[in-house]
C-alpha cells in the first residue's frame, strides 16, 4: 500500500533561486568572482615586489577608461528595465519594452568595447614590458573576453526576443543574463579601482 | 507565482500489478524518452548521469592503471642504487606524469565519477543537473587525458614535477613544448572539475526526493557537496597560476621572472592555495564512502551524524587556511608559519571526530559484517590514521625543514592518498558496482586482493619514512651505494609489485564479476541508500516513481505506506525540483535531451587550448567556435504548450 | 634527550655508529667501508681517500652533529612518541570496536531502529573525551613545535658569513671579509669552524635549489631574486653530506655538498691556504699541464687564481686538489675520476653543463698532473 505525492500540478517555470539555472549562473559568478579575486591578490603581491608602481612614466591614461566606466555603469540601468519588465504583477511582460532596453543595454556594451579597444590602444606599455605591464593587461584582458561574451549573449537575447517566439520560461534565462551582465559591470568598477587608485591623477 | 500544495492522494498502487495497469504504460513510455539513441551517435550523445559516471570510473580507473606502471618504473629504477634502467629525463618526464596523472587524472576524476554516477540516485531524482554539463566536463577530461598521454608519446610529455615549480618550469629552464602540455593538462582537468562542481551543488540543493531535508541527507551527499563547494573556491587559483605561467611562456609576460619585477613565490602561493584544498578535494569524497559502507556493514544508524558533517564542513572550511605548510622551506616569516602550523595541526581535530565516530559506530554494531568493503574500510582506517600523524608531524615547522622534499613526505602523501582515498575507494567499488552493474564480485578473490593490497601497500611505502629520515631527497633518479638506501628502496619496490598484483586481482574480479557474477538484486546489502530502491543496474529515469524520505536511512525507516511521487510527465525529461533546505517539492524542470552539443563544446575548447600550445591565436579560434557552439547549447528551447508572450498592444 | 631512548635509536639510526667509526685511523675506516660496499672500493682505484668514507652514510636527519639539529631531533623524537601512542590506542580501540562489533547488540533485522539511549550516551561522552585529548594533545604539540621553532632560528656567538649560490648542479661557496682581498671563493665544499656560528647568504642565478644538511639544520630554500639567510653550526668535527633538497632539473639526484667541520685552528689554517693563489707548476708535465688547460675551452668557464682563467660559470679550480668530491658530490676527487670526468661529464653526470673535451692521453696525463697539483 502506498500513498502518492501528485505534483503534476507543480509549474515547471520559476524564476529565481528556486531555478536550477539560476545555481549554474550563480555558480559560474562565483568561480569567476574567485578568479577576479586571485589576479587582484596577484596584483597586491606583485606591487608589494616593486619600490615604484606602476613604472615612472608607465601611467596609463585615465580619461577615457574613466568615461568608459560610466558607460558601462550606465547599462545596468536598461538592463535592470528588462528585468523589472519580466517581473510585473500588473500585467504581462510587454516584449517591446524588453525589446527596447535590452536594445539600449546592447549598445551601449558595444560603445564599452569600442572604448575599451581605445584604452588598450593607448597602452604606453605592454604586457612583456614589466610585471606591472604584465598584470594590467591580463586584468583588462581578462575582463575583456567577459564583456565581449557577455555582449554577445546579450545579441543572442535579443535576437530571440525579435524572432520569437518567446515563451514565459524564456523569461528565466532573460534574467539570468542580466544577473551575469551585472556581475561583469560589477567586477569592472572593482578592477578599474584597483588599476586606477594606483596610478596618475588617483594616486596624488 | 503560487503554487498548489501538492496533495498526497492515497490510493493503492503496487508495483507489480497486472500488465494492463498504467504503471506499465507509464513505464514504457519513461523507457522511451530517456533512452538514449541508438548506434554509436547515440553513444556519444549520452547525457544520462550513471553512464557518464561509469564512463568517468572506467577511464579514471584506466589512467590509475598507466599512473602505476609509471611508479613501477621508477620503483625499478630505484630499487639499487646507481641503477640505469632510466636516464634521468626520462625519470623525470615520469614522475611529473606519475604525480600528474595520478592527482588530476584518476584522483580528482575518480571522486567526480562516483559522485555524478551515484549521487542522483541517492538522492532519489531522475538525473543530474545540467545533464549536458555532465557530458561536457567528461569529454573535456578525457580530451585533456588523451592529450599528455599522445604527447608523452612523442617525447612531449612534461618534466617539472607535478607542481612544475618556476622559474624551472617557466620558459627559459624549460625551453619547447613540455610545460605547455602540462599547463594544458591542467586547464582542461580544472575546467572539467569545474562544470561537474557546478553541477553536483545544483543537484544536491535542488533535487532532493521530498522529505530529504539537509540534515537527513547521506553523509555520502554531504561529502559530494563539500567537495563541490572546495572545487568551486579552489580550482580558479590554479586556473590564474596555469594561464599566467602560459602567458609567461607563450606571450613573454613577467610574472614569476625575477629579474622583471616578478616573483616565483607567487606561483607557490597560488599552486598550494589549490593543491592544499585539493588533497582534501580527494580525501573528502572518500570519508563519505566511508561513512556509508561503516553504516551499511554495522547494520545501525551512523553514530555522530550531525559530527561527521560538521567535520566535513571544518575540514572544508580549515583547508584554505594550509597552504603553506608547503613552502615552509622558503623561509618565510616566522609568525606566519606558526599561524600556518596551527591550522595544520588543528585539521587532525575534524579528522580525529571522524576517524572516532567511524569506531563508535563499528564499536556499537548490530551485527558487524566483515564483507569485502568493510575491510578496506578497516584498512583505511589503519593506514590513514599513520599517514594523518605524519602529517601531524610534518605541520611541525622544524621538523618539516628537515624533512620537506625527502621520501618522508613521499611516504606520507601516499600512506593519505592511498590509504585515505585509494582504499576507500576500492571498498566503495566493492560495494557499489553490483548496484552498477548488476553483478555481485567474489567474495573469495575481493578478500584476497585486500590482503595483497595492504601489505604489499605497507611494504611499499613504510620503509620511505626511514629512506627520509636518512636524508633520502625526493625526486631524484639515483643514488650513491655509500648512502645506504639501498636495502629500503629494494623493499619498496618489492611491495611495488605486490600492490600489482593486487591491483591486478581487483581488476580481475572485475571482468569476472561483469560475466560470471552472480546477479545483484535490488539491494544485496540490505543497506539503507535510496540508490538501493532501484533495480541494478537503474533504468535511465532511474526511479518509475520517485521515492519519498522520512529518515536519514531511508530504505531501513521505510514504512509500509510510505508515499510516492507521482505525476512528473514521462513523455518529456521531467525531474521534480525541491526546495533547498527543506526538500518540499516545487516544480518540475525540463532536462535537455541527448545531445552531441557537449561533444562539440569540449572540441571547441580543445581546439583553443591545444592549439594555443602552437599558437597564440588558437584561443580567438576557439572562442569563436565555443561561441557558436553555444548559441546552439542556449538557444532557448520551445515547447509548444507553454505561454507564449505577446507585444503587448 | 639524547640516549633516553636506545631502542628506537638502534632502529631508526644509520647503519654504521658513528662514534664508533670516529675512533677508528683512517685506514681501518676505508677497510671497513670497503668491505661493506664493495661498489665504493670501486670507486676508489688505487688511491685512499679516507675523508671521503666519513663523508658518507651520515646524511641523516637522525644523527645530529650541531645544536639546531639536535633540538629538532628531540622535537622529532616528542612527536614520534605521541604519534606512535597516539597509533597504539586508535588501533586498540579499532580492534576491539571489530571484536563487539561482530558479536553485535540489538536486532540486526531492524537497522534502522534507533539505538538504546544509554548507550549512545556513553558513546557519546567516549567521542567528545576523546575529541578533547586531541586538541590537547595537538596544543601541547604545536607549543612544542612554535618553542623548537624559536631555539632553531638564532644562534649566540659572532657568525662567520658565507654566500652559498647554487647553480645547475653545484654550489659557490664565497666567504665573506669586510677586505675583498680577504675572501675566499671555493666550491662544492664548506669549511666551518666548531662551534661558532655560520651564517649562510642563500642565492641562486638560475632556478630554485634547497641548501641541506640534515645533521646541522633543516633547509632552506635558494629562490633566484629572494636572497634570505640561514644560521648553522657543528657541534663536533666532522666530514658533513648535504643534498640539493628542490627539484632543479636534470642533475638534482648529483647536486651534493661538503660540510667540513674542524677545529677552529684547523679551520684557520685552511683558510690561509684557500686565500693563496694557484701554485704555480712544479715539474715538466704540470707546466705542460697548465699549457694544456690554457688551450682547451675550460678557462672560459673555470677560474684558476694567479693564472688567466676566470671564467665564473663553473667551479672555481684553484684549490681544486684539496677537496674531497668532484662534481658536487658525484665523484671522490682521484686521479682516475679526475680524468673519467674531464673525457666525458655528460655520462657520468648527463645533462651538466661542463663539456665533454678530447684529449691525447699525454695531454691529459698533464693536465692531471697540473690538477693535481692545485692543492
Ligand atoms: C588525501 C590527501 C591528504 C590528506 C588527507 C592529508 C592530510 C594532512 N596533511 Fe598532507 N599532503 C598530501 C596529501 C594529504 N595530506 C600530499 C599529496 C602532500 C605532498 C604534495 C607534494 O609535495 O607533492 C602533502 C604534504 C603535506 C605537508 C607538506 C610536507 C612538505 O612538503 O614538506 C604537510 C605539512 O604540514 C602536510 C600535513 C598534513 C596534515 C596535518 C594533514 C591532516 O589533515 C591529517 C589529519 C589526520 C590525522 C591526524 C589522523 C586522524 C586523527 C586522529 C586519530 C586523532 C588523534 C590525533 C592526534 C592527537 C594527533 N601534508
Ligand atoms: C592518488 C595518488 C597516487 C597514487 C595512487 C600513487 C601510487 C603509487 N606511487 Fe606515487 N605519487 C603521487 C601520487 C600517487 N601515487 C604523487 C602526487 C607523487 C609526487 C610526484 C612529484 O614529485 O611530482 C608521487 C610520487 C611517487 C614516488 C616518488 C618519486 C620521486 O620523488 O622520485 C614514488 C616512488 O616510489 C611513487 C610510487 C608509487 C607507487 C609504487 C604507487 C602504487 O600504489 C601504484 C599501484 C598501481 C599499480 C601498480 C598499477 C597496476 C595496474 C596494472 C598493472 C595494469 C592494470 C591493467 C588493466 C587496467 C587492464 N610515487
Ligand atoms: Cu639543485 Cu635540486
Ligand atoms: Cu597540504
Amino acid at each position: 500500500m502506498r500513498s502518492r505525492i501528485d505534483v503534476s500540478d507543480l509549474p515547471s517555470t520559476v524564476y529565481g533561486h528556486p531555478a536550477p539555472l539560476w545555481w549554474g549562473v550563480v555558480g559560474l559568478i562565483v568561480i569567476e568572482s574567485m578568479v577576479f579575486a586571485l589576479l587582484v591578490g596577484a596584483y597586491y603581491y606583485l606591487r608589494g615586489g616593486e619600490s615604484v608602481w606602476p613604472p615612472p612614466g608607465d601611467d596609463p591614461p585615465l580619461t577615457l577608461p574613466a568615461i568608459n566606466l560610466i558607460v558601462l555603469l550606465a547599462s545596468a540601468i536598461p538592463m535592470h528595465l528588462v528585468v523589472r519588465e519580466t517581473d510585473r504583477m500588473d500585467r504581462k511582460p510587454d516584449l517591446r519594452r524588453m525589446r527596447f532596453w535590452l536594445l539600449i543595454c546592447t549598445i551601449l556594451g558595444f560603445l564599452f568595447l569600442v572604448g575599451r579597444a581605445f584604452t588598450l590602444s593607448q597602452m604606453g606599455f605592454r604586457w612583456d614590458s614589466h610585471v606591472y605591464g604584465s598584470i594590467v593587461w591580463v586584468l583588462f584582458g581578462m575582463h575583456s573576453i567577459h564583456a565581449l561574451t557577455s555582449v554577445g549573449e546579450n545579441v543572442l537575447f535579443l535576437a530571440l526576443l525579435y524572432k520569437g517566439p518567446v515563451e514565459e520560461k524564456h523569461l528565466l534565462d532573460v534574467r539570468l543574463n542580466a544577473l551575469y551582465w551585472y556581475f561583469v559591470v560589477a567586477s569592472w568598477a572593482v578592477l578599474f579601482a584597483v588599476i586606477y587608485f594606483d596610478s596618475g591623477v588617483l594616486r596624488d | 507565482m503560487s503554487r498548489p500544495k501538492p496533495k498526497p492522494k492515497p490510493e493503492k498502487v503496487e508495483r507489480d500489478e497486472p500488465s494492463t495497469d498504467p504503471y506499465e504504460a507509464e513505464v514504457r513510455q519513461l523507457e522511451e524518452t530517456w533512452k538514449r539513441p541508438p548506434g554509436f551517435i547515440g553513444w556519444l550523445s549520452e547525457v544520462n548521469h550513471v553512464a557518464i559516471g561509469r564512463r568517468y570510473l572506467v577511464t579514471a580507473f584506466v589512467f590509475f592503471a598507466l599512473g602505476g606502471l609509471l611508479a613501477l618504473l621508477m620503483r625499478i629504477q630505484l630499487s639499487r642504487p646507481e641503477n640505469d634502467f632510466l636516464d634521468p629525463d626520462l625519470y623525470n618526464v615520469i614522475f611529473t606524469m606519475h604525480g600528474s596523472t595520478m592527482m588530476f587524472l584518476f584522483a580528482v576524476p575518480i571522486m567526480e565519477g562516483m559522485s555524478i554516477a551515484l549521487v542522483p540516485l541517492m538522492i532519489g531524482t531522475r538525473n543530474a543537473a545540467f545533464p549536458r554539463l555532465n557530458a561536457y566536463s567528461y569529454w573535456v577530461y578525457l580530451i585533456g587525458g588523451l592529450l599528455v598521454y599522445v604527447c608523452f608519446l612523442f617525447n612531449m610529455a612534461p618534466d617539472a614535477g607535478w607542481f612544475s615549480y618556476v622559474p624551472l618550469s617557466g620558459p627559459e629552464f624549460s625551453p619547447g613544448k613540455r610545460v605547455d602540455v602540462w599547463a594544458q593538462l591542467i586547464t582542461f582537468t580544472e575546467i572539467s572539475a569545474l562544470a561537474a562542481a557546478v553541477g553536483t551543488i545544483t543537484t544536491v540543493f535542488k533535487q532532493r526526493a521530498p522529505g530529504m531535508s539537509l540534515n537527513r541527507m547521506p553523509l555520502f551527499v554531504w561529502s559530494m557537496l563539500v567537495k563541490a563547494f572546495m572545487v568551486v573556491f579552489a580550482m580558479p587559483a590554479i586556473v590564474v597560476a596555469s594561464s599566467l605561467l602560459a602567458m609567461d611562456r607563450l606571450i613573454a609576460t613577467h610574472f614569476f621572472n625575477p629579474s622583471e619585477g616578478g616573483d616565483s613565490l607567487l606561483w607557490q602561493h597560488l599552486f598550494w592555495f589549490f593543491g592544499h584544498p585539493e588533497v582534501y578535494i580527494i580525501f573528502l569524497p572518500a570519508t563519505g564512502m566511508v561513512s556509508t559502507l561503516v553504516t551499511a556493514f554495522s547494520r545501525r544508524r551512523t553514530f555522530g551524524y550531525l559530527a561527521l558533517v560538521l567535520a566535513l564542513v571544518a575540514t572544508g572550511f580549515i583547508g584554505f587556511g594550509l597552504w603553506v605548510h608547503h613552502m615552509f622551506a622558503a623561509g618565510l616569516p616566522q609568525l606566519g608559519q606558526s599561524f600556518f602550523t596551527a591550522a595544520s595541526i588543528m585539521i587532525a581535530v575534524p579528522s580525529g571526530v571522524q576517524i572516532f565516530c567511524w569506531l563508535a559506530t563499528i564499536w556499537s554494531a548490530r551485527k558487524l559484517r566483515l564483507a569485502t568493503p568493510m575491510l578496506f574500510v578497516l584498512g583505511f582506517i589503519f593506514i590513514f590514521v599513520l599517514g594523518g600523524l605524519t602529517g601531524v608531524m610534518l605541520a611541525s615547522v622544524p621538523i618539516d625543514l628537515q624533512v620537506h622534499d625527502t621520501f618522508f613526505v613521499v611516504a606520507h602523501f601516499h600512506y593519505v592518498l592511498i590509504g585515505g582515498a585509494v582504499f576507500p575507494l576500492l571498498g566503495a567499488l566493492y560495494y557499489w558496482i553490483p548496484k552498477l552493474t548488476g553483478r555481485m564480485m567474489s567474495e573469495r578473490v575481493g578478500k584476497l586482493s585486500f590482503w595483497v593490497l595492504f601489505a604489499g601497500f605497507n611494504l611499499t611505502f613504510f620503509p620511505m619514512h626511514q629512506l627520509g629520515l636518512r636524508g633520502m631527497p625526493r625526486r631524484v633518479y639515483t643514488y650513491k651505494a655509500e648512502m645506504g638506501w639501498g636495502d629500503l628502496n629494494l623493499l619498496a619496490t618489492l611491495g611495488g609489485v605486490l600492490l600489482t598484483v593486487g591491483v591486478l586481482l581487483f581488476v580481475g574480479n572485475f571482468l569476472w564479476s561483469r560475466r560470471r557474477g552472480l546477479p545483484a538484486g535490488d539491494n544485496p546489502w540490505d543497506a539503507d541508500g535510496l540508490e538501493w530502491a532501484t533495480t541494478s543496474p537503474p533504468p535511465p529515469y532511474n526511479f518509475a516513481w520517485l521515492p519519498t524520505v522520512q529518515g536519514r536511512h531511508p530504505l531501513w525507516e521505510q514504512t509500509p505506506d510510505q508515499p510516492v511521487v507521482v505525476g512528473l510527465r514521462s513523455d518529456r525529461r521531467e525531474v521534480l525540483v525541491t526546495r533547498t533546505l527543506d526538500a518540499e517539492p516545487d516544480h518540475r524542470e525540463v532536462q535537455p535531451r541527448p545531445t552531441l552539443v557537449p561533444l562539440w563544446l569540449a572540441l571547441a575548447t580543445a581546439v583553443g587550448f591545444v592549439g594555443v600550445i602552437f599558437t597564440p591565436w588558437a584561443i580567438p579560434a576557439g572562442l569563436i567556435l565555443a561561441g557558436a557552439v553555444l548559441v546552439g547549447w542556449f538557444w532557448p528551447q520551445v515547447d509548444q504548450d507553454e505561454t507564449l508572450l505577446e507585444e503587448q498592444p | 634527550m639524547k640516549g633516553r631512548f636506545p631502542i628506537s635509536r638502534l632502529w631508526w639510526r644509520p647503519a654504521m655508529n658513528r662514534r664508533a667509526i670516529e675512533r677508528r685511523s683512517p685506514g681501518e675506516l676505508e677497510s671497513r667501508l670497503g668491505r661493506r660496499h664493495s661498489l665504493a672500493r670501486a670507486f676508489m682505484p688505487g688511491q685512499s681517500a679516507p675523508a671521503l668514507a666519513v663523508a658518507f652514510g651520515w646524511q641523516s636527519v637522525l644523527d645530529s652533529a650541531g645544536p639546531q639539529a639536535a633540538r629538532i631531533e628531540d622535537l622529532w623524537w616528542v612527536y614520534f612518541w605521541v604519534c606512535a601512542a597516539v597509533f597504539v590506542l586508535v588501533f586498540l580501540a579499532l580492534v576491539m570496536a571489530v571484536f563487539r562489533g561482530r558479536r553485535g547488540k540489538g536486532d540486526p533485522t531492524d537497522p534502522g531502529a534507533p539505538h538504546p539511549p544509554a548507550s549512545e550516551r556513553r558513546l557519546t561522552r567516549t567521542v567528545a573525551g576523546a575529541t578533547a585529548a586531541t586538541a590537547v594533545i595537538l596544543i601541547g604539540l604545536l607549543v612544542a613545535t612554535v618553542a623548537a621553532s624559536r631555539a632553531t632560528s638564532s644562534l649566540p656567538g659572532d657568525p662567520l658569513t658565507i654566500e652559498l649560490t647554487g647553480q645547475q648542479w653545484w654550489w659557490q661557496v664565497r666567504y665573506e671579509d669586510p677586505t675583498p682581498s680577504r675572501m675566499v671563493t671555493t666550491a662544492n665544499e664548506i669549511h666551518i669552524p666548531v662551534g661558532r656560528p655560520v651564517r649562510v647568504k642563500t642565492r641562486s642565478t638560475d632556478v630554485i635549489h634547497s641548501f641541506w644538511v640534515p645533521n646541522l639544520h633543516g633547509k632552506r630554500d635558494l629562490i633566484p631574486g629572494r636572497p634570505s639567510e640561514i644560521l648553522i653550526q657543528a657541534d663536533r668535527p666532522g666530514v658533513f653530506r648535504g643534498q640539493c633538497a628542490e627539484f632543479c632539473g636534470y642533475q638534482h639526484a648529483n647536486m651534493a655538498l661538503l660540510v667540513v667541520a674542524e677545529p677552529p685552528e684547523t679551520f684557520a689554517a685552511w683558510y690561509e691556504a684557500q686565500l693563496q693563489p694557484a701554485r704555480p707548476p712544479s715539474d715538466a708535465l704540470q707546466q705542460r699541464g697548465k699549457v694544456v688547460f690554457e688551450a682547451l675551452p675550460c678557462p672560459l668557464c673555470h677560474t684558476i687564481a694567479g693564472t688567466q682563467a676566470s671564467g665564473k660559470t663553473a667551479p672555481d679550480l684553484t684549490h681544486l686538489a684539496s677537496r674531497r668530491m668532484l662534481a658536487a658530490g658525484t665523484l671522490p676527487n682521484t686521479r682516475g675520476h679526475l680524468g673519467g670526468w674531464i673525457l666525458d661529464p655528460q655520462t657520468i653526470k648527463p645533462g651538466n653543463k661542463m663539456p665533454a673535451v678530447s684529449l691525447g692521453s699525454d695531454d691529459l696525463r698533464a693536465l692531471l698532473a697540473y690538477l693535481e697539483s692545485l692543492r
